[in-house]
């Protein structure tokens, strides 16, 4: 299938409502959900992406596409769970205990979907012994913290310690991110990624659901 | 009323630096305004490092928890400037009627009108607007947390059908009670001993921590702030209607308050947007140009015609592209001087921008270096901040932000010392 301009622009240029119009057109035709996300959604989301690295675009064009993204979704979410078709990878994420900021999170979520990953939001204020339950519960490849605060970012590291008490610390790749966050805190704390921006998120998320990096 | 008073040496070496003229001393702020203060926690532990007369510490901005500076820490701790807050604080009201409260273990004091629940889920504590408990609560402290973050209290979005005035009902004309109260803050204020930095103007274009309203019982239009920073880029028109109304507003409340106070005011705290990321900027030069740049140049075009007052801009993060712009709109100090961020080496900025942009922080690092280093480290980058950025004047010398609460206070020491010792070496 094609890439499919109406909703490749509509992705890229922040449009909500002329995504979710490209969307419904394409599955009143008889489009397949996974080739529209495969083929136009997934390239219409690494082109902002790209847009955003090289400055082009900033934290609003970010989120506007993110939102475009997220309607666009909305109708092919039933019909990806009907057809049983595999997520890129599978993520819990969370602003972790003590911490109420989620911008940066949901930014985060937001551009881990558009790169196909199925992502579950814990929120804010996240205690350790949630993530235990959500990784439980989702199986997860990927277990995404963030933290705005330095009074918070100690609980990342509660709750990977946490994590590991729990015995699910080998089945996990942990990335970290949030303003105060850098390489250097990551390592000491045991994550095994660290994302300075989004997009960075983005392509260490992938980069960690290789079967090479899961069977590190 | 003139600023009459003869001037102190504090209040000097603070005018020498925003003047761009080499002061006595290097000049110091804490608790200047609720960009440049410390956690009350850090108040407290300071008051006791310094033996101070044991009293329980009032909390002046209590969004971020900040605690007031009484004058006999400023003494002990060598700050060289006085705070002027409007009548109301984040939460919509006035800081008196002092009443004591406790959370995470300290006692502190709040205003009457501090009106708290617990939450019965999660024990985090709830803060109403204006002290009114039959509102729904504006902001959320979590179990454990050291201060209060809005809560989003969005009503459906329609943004072809916005109104402009419902993003502006905090910015309001002053009352003639509110300007009698202005008058009087300024005369107890005005002693000449120390440099007043005065923060009532309201004139915040799209301040994230204003946009959600935290003062308003049941705020109206863009209130979420992602609805906020995507509108910036979608309906930027609305956006500039809605501070062309603050700008007329802010001047014209300038107006009423020069004429009550004059000169007494040195620094007049701008607006606080962050344009900064840690590593990039949340709106491109472009779109700082076309947007905010014509609104800040009108108010400071008013200030600067009209007054001595000098213009401080805070923005956080990575911000240097933005700072020809802020010149040329007639911005004259920025802070906080975020030194780790992409794009902010302290030498290239002094470089750069000595004798036209004065420096009001970046005296050390409050993410890494303060709360988590050791306090050789913290004296050893203060040394070198202060020797990077106070050749010349054009420095105050300020941490990277608010002190937060947790830093341990024996680092907060080293960096009141290692400012004096600078100053010792420089005397």
């Amino acid at each position: 299938m094609p890439l499919v301009k109406e909703l490749f622009d509509a992705i890229v240029d922040g449009k909500p409502a002329d995504a979710l119009a490209a969307v419904n057109a394409e599955l009143a035709a008889g489009a397949d959900p996974i080739a529209l996300i495969s083929h136009t959604m997934i390239p219409a989301m690494d082109e902002v992406g790209q847009l955003y690295r090289e400055e082009e675009y900033f934290v609003p064009e970010l989120m506007l596409s993110g939102k475009a993204m997220q309607a666009a979704m909305a109708p092919l979410r039933p019909l990806l769970a009907k057809s049983g078709a595999k997520p890129a990878g599978v993520a819990v994420a969370g602003a972790v205990k003590g911490d109420l900021h989620d911008i940066g999170k949901n930014l985060v979520i937001s551009l881990l979907e558009g790169a196909g990953f199925k992502v579950i939001d814990l929120g804010t204020d996240v205690k350790p012994e949630k993530f235990v339950a959500a990784i439980r519960e989702h199986n997860p490849q990927l277990v995404c913290l963030t933290a705005l605060l330095t009074v918070t970012m100690m609980a990342m590291k509660t709750t990977i310690a946490a994590i590991e008490q729990a015995g699910l610390r080998d089945l996990v790749k942990i990335m970290v991110g949030g303003a105060p966050v850098n390489e250097r805190f990551a390592k000491e704390i045991g994550a095994d990624g660290y994302g300075e921006t989004a997009t960075d998120a983005v392509a260490l998320a992938r980069r960690m659901v290789e079967p090479a990096a899961q069977a590190n | 009323m003139a600023s009459e008073k003869p001037i102190g040496p504090r209040r000097q070496r603070v005018l020498d630096a925003i003047h761009h003229r080499q002061p006595d001393r290097v000049p110091m702020d804490f608790g200047g305004s609720a960009v440049t203060g410390m956690h009350v926690s850090c108040v407290a532990a300071l008051r006791d490092h310094y033996r101070l007369e044991k009293r329980l510490v009032k909390v002046c901005e209590p969004y971020q928890m900040l605690g007031l500076i009484e004058d006999d820490l400023k003494e002990a701790v060598g700050i060289d400037v006085v705070p002027m807050f409007g009548r109301n604080n984040m939460f919509g009201f006035a800081n008196s009627g002092w009443k004591p409260w406790s959370f995470n273990d300290m006692d502190v004091l709040v205003p009457e009108d501090f009106r708290t629940t617990i939450e019965p889920e999660n024990g985090g504590t709830l803060i109403y607007p204006r002290g009114d408990t039959s509102a729904r609560p504006s902001g959320h402290m979590p179990k454990g947390g050291y201060f209060f973050d809005s809560i989003i209290r969005q009503k459906p979005i329609d943004t072809d059908n916005l109104d402009p005035t419902d993003n502006t009902e905090q910015y309001q004309p002053l009352t003639e009670a509110e300007l009698d109260g202005i008058e009087a803050d300024a005369r107890a204020l005005n002693t000449g001993d120390y440099a007043v930095f005065a923060s009532l103007i309201n004139t915040a274009l799209g301040d994230i921590a204003f946009v959600p309203g935290p003062d308003l019982v049941d705020p109206k239009g863009v209130r979420d702030i992602a609805e906020w920073y995507m509108l910036t880029a979608s309906h930027p028109e609305i956006v500039h209607k809605i501070f062309e109304r603050q700008v007329e507003v802010g001047v014209a409340n300038m107006e009423k308050i020069h004429a009550r106070v004059g000169d007494a005011i040195d620094v007049v705290f701008l607006c606080g947007t962050d344009f900064g990321t840690q590593t990039s900027s949340f709106c491109s030069t472009k779109t700082f140009d076309k947007l905010w740049k014509p609104h800040y140049a009108n108010l400071c075009g008013w200030i600067h015609k009209n007054t001595s007052w000098k213009v401080f801009k805070h923005s956080c993060g990575a911000s240097e592209r933005f700072f020809e712009s802020m010149i040329d709109a007639g911005i004259d100090i920025i802070n906080p001087v975020q030194c780790s961020a992409k794009g902010m080496d302290p030498r290239m900025l002094k470089d750069k921008y000595k004798g036209r942009l004065v420096f009001w922080g970046g005296g050390v690092d409050t993410q890494h270096t303060l709360p988590f280093g050791t306090p050789q480290e913290v004296r050893a980058q203060v040394l070198e901040r202060c020797e990077i950025f106070s050749d010349g004047g054009g420095f105050v010398f300020n941490a990277i932000h608010n002190v937060q609460a947790m830093t341990p206070v024996e680092n907060i020491v080293a960096m009141v010392e290692a400012v004096k010792e600078f100053n010792g070496a420089m005397a």
